[in-house]
């Protein structure tokens, strides 16, 4: 009776749905997140704005033309002083007086190691000091690579790597993303986790709760456990939705605020380019549902067969360990996408929704390989739901000691 | 399969949980339109018989069968069952609550809603609604129990000790619910250990103890069948006409007295010959024997002695019948 499936369905998603603690994890986090990084910076660039007027005394004639748009990108107002015998004297008190923030003296030591010095009423926060570092240096070695004919630009990028395949066999690769492979894996190994323990816990609630057996008695217990399983898989899917786009939104426009306020901090927009393209998106929620799925199942068959909190707590670790393993394995598998130990790992259904997505992410994963990643969990969603579908079956309504591996094959025998 | 005009019936339903025999051969029926009483100590096997009714529990052996048919085509929507540990969602609005339980026995949304709120109305909780059922005192949670027991309107109710835990004000206010749902034709089963209460509100009992059915039958016919034969008599005037080949002893009992009758003696020419003498009449009563009396007779002293339920006492100590 899929009335019934979808009345169970209905009740678990409008329960969690409505409840506090979603709201609060899925709309005031991002929101909270998002205040945590914009209202400070937003603050800080009001605070700070005095010592941002800087004079630079370039000793060596070359430095301020390099130097100068560097540090106006990045929010000062620089203008330069003539380099005479009282110009330290005259400076410091231009300072003092509050008409400047503060100078900065350059010469042909710059040139040579990028050391300068910086005099100033407030001692600058550890970013800008790094960005005046960072820029000072950059100016003199681009001076200096200049005086050798050097491409100053590709260089300084950290040059490039054309990868050229010989063979066919990694030709429909992806390049490499590896922050998003690990990012990627660590956030499923986290939702998967927490959506399939809920699925557990509400299985719990209702056996030791008692009303499990009103339900069962208008229903089948598989269907109940579907309906536990979609419900907490659409709560999920809108919990995600949700994050998406608050993502989206902190990129789009939480991001360029905060660079309009702190221009120093224009690395940033630098993440938007290292995101994943649109297109890993679905493959990302396609191994998060099949692993959502699996996992679930697992875990509500653990529910089904303790009696409280404590006896879950302990039941729950071999499931726990199969979303370990990959985990740990997952550095590996980055790392050397296309060994056969990848490819064999991140086969097993149970470890594909973590291990493929590095693979995938990493950039290693032959067209064919996802495939049969993903018709291999759909044989696992169907061998587990009906493993744990029995185990559900029987354990939902037994009170009593939990039951032994002996038993518990049993009861996947019997029923 | 055709109506064959029971509710339930059970043919040789057994179940063993390991090596103890929860219930051993039990043959049982109830048929359409009575309110049956399934008695017996704790431990006996009345929640694991209900269990297997309501599919919750498969016998090992026997068959189960609902209005004459395959039980999983009936139980969904005509039976409504209220288990022995009652359970709810206690996050859930009252309401809510009752309009899932009527939904997922096949009636619709807006309908059970209507439902719920007119039974929350009658049974005095009009305030509660959309209060969570955590809110609400044991007392009205077990009232949301039962209206979620009955909302798709079953033709066959199961009870299971559905008086216990219940103040008597409330004991009587459901009481009259079940009459009321058995006056419109519902069949109904509950089991009870109290004795008393099931002499009050069944037609039929089935007594079962030590896993085994002892009596199964109507209560009028079986407390016919087990008159021993005891007039009590109160009177004023000449007692010259309790002299007679009928009456074998006569006892004094509280002001009162009990003419044993011989074996298969009949006492309507004791009542004739009282008339014509003179006296004046004021109490001439068979006396029926106590359901509990019954039960012990069948049962044996032990199997109620060792469950420590005498007649007419209220145990709420835990069943492990479903154990």
């Amino acid at each position: 009776m899929w009335h019934n499936v979808w009345a169970v369905i209905r009740r678990e998603y409008l329960q969690r749905v409505r409840s506090k603690w979603f709201i609060a994890a899925t709309i005031l986090g991002p929101l909270f997140m998002g205040g945590l990084i914009v209202v400070p910076a937003y603050f800080a660039s009001k605070g700070e704005q005095g010592a941002r007027d800087l004079a630079i005394v370039d000793g060596t004639n070359v430095l301020y033309d390099r130097l100068a748009p560097k540090l106006v990108e990045a929010g000062w107002t620089v203008h330069e002083e003539r380099w005479h015998a009282d110009v330290v004297t005259e400076l410091r008190e231009a300072a003092n007086e509050g008409a400047i923030g503060g100078f900065i003296m350059l010469d042909e030591i710059t040139l040579e190691n990028g050391e300068a010095v910086l005099y100033t009423t407030d001692r600058p926060s550890a970013l800008r000091q790094v960005t005046l570092r960072g820029s000072i240096a950059r100016s003199a070695l681009e001076y200096q690579l200049e005086q050798r004919n050097v491409d100053v630009e590709s260089m300084l990028r950290g040059g490039e790597l054309r990868v050229e395949m010989l063979a066919n066999a990694g030709a429909d690769m992806e390049d490499p993303q590896f922050v998003v492979a690990y990012i990627g894996a660590f956030f499923l190994y986290m939702v998967i986790l927490i959506y399939a323990v809920a699925v557990m816990r509400a299985t719990l609630e209702e056996k030791t709760n008692r009303i499990v057996e009103v339900i069962i008695s208008s229903m089948k217990p598989w269907h109940l456990m579907l309906g536990k399983i979609l419900g907490v898989g659409a709560v999920s899917m809108t919990q995600m939705a949700i994050w998406a786009l608050a993502g989206v939104l902190l990129f789009a426009a939480g991001v360029p605020m905060l660079i309009a306020a702190r221009p120093e901090l224009a690395n940033l927009a630098e993440i938007r380019e290292a995101l994943p393209g649109i297109g890993l998106l679905p493959l990302f929620l396609a191994y998060f549902v099949f692993g959502f799925f699996m996992y679930s199942g697992l875990y509500a068959a653990v529910g089904a067969m303790c009696n409280s909190d404590e006896e879950a707590q302990q039941a729950q670790w071999p499931v726990i360990m199969l979303l370990v393993v990959p985990i740990i394995m997952v550095t590996n598998v980055i790392e050397d996408p296309t060994s056969s130990m990848a490819t064999g790992l991140s086969l097993f259904p149970l470890f594909s929704p973590i291990l493929m997505w590095g693979r995938i992410a990493g950039g290693g994963v032959p067209g064919w390989q996802i495939a049969l990643s993903f018709v291999l969990m759909i044989g696992a969603v169907f061998a587990i739901a009906w493993v744990a579908g029995r185990i559900y079956r029987v354990g939902i309504l037994m009170a009593g000691k939990r039951p032994t591996l002996p038993e518990l094959w049993r009861w996947v025998r019997q029923s | 399969m055709r109506d064959d005009g029971y509710a339930i019936r059970l043919r040789g339903v057994t179940k063993r949980f390991g090596k103890h025999t929860a219930v051993d051969g039990f043959d049982f029926d109830v048929p359409r339109g009575t309110i049956c009483g399934l008695l017996g100590p704790n431990g006996s096997g009345k929640t694991t018989s209900i269990r297997m009714i309501m599919g919750i529990l498969l016998p090992d052996e026997g068959s189960v069968s609902l209005f004459g048919g395959d039980p999983d085509a009936t139980r969904r929507t005509k039976v409504g069952y209220l288990p022995e540990e009652r359970g709810v969602y206690r996050k859930m609005k009252c309401l809510e609550l009752l309009t899932f339980l009527a939904e997922i026995r096949g009636v619709r949304r807006p309908e059970g809603r209507r439902r719920g709120a007119e039974w929350m109305e009658r049974l005095g909780l009009p305030d509660w609604m959309d209060k969570k059922v955590e809110d609400l005192s044991k007392g009205m949670q077990q009232k949301i129990q039962f209206i979620g027991t009955v909302i798709h309107e079953p033709e066959l109710l199961i009870l299971d000790e559905p008086f216990s835990g219940l103040d008597p004000i409330n004991q009587d206010v459901l009481e009259e619910i079940v009459r009321d749902f058995h006056a419109r034709g519902t069949t109904i089963l509950f089991s009870t250990h109290l004795m008393d209460q099931a002499e009050r509100l069944c037609e039929r009992v089935c007594l079962i103890s030590r896993a085994r059915k002892v009596l199964d039958a109507d209560l009028r016919a079986l407390k016919a069948a087990e008159r021993k034969g005891v007039v009590a008599v109160e009177f004023e005037g000449s007692d010259s006409w309790i002299q007679g080949p009928e009456i074998e002893r006569v006892v004094p009992v509280n002001g009162a007295l009990h003419l044993m009758l011989r074996e298969a003696a009949d006492h309507q020419p004791v009542l004739e010959r009282a008339v014509a003498s003179g006296a004046r009449i004021l109490r001439f009563d068979l006396l029926e024997p106590r359901l509990h009396e019954i039960f012990v007779r069948h049962a044996g002293a032990g199997a109620v002695g060792d469950a420590g339920v005498p007649a007419g006492r209220s145990f709420t100590g835990s069943s492990t019948g479903g154990a």
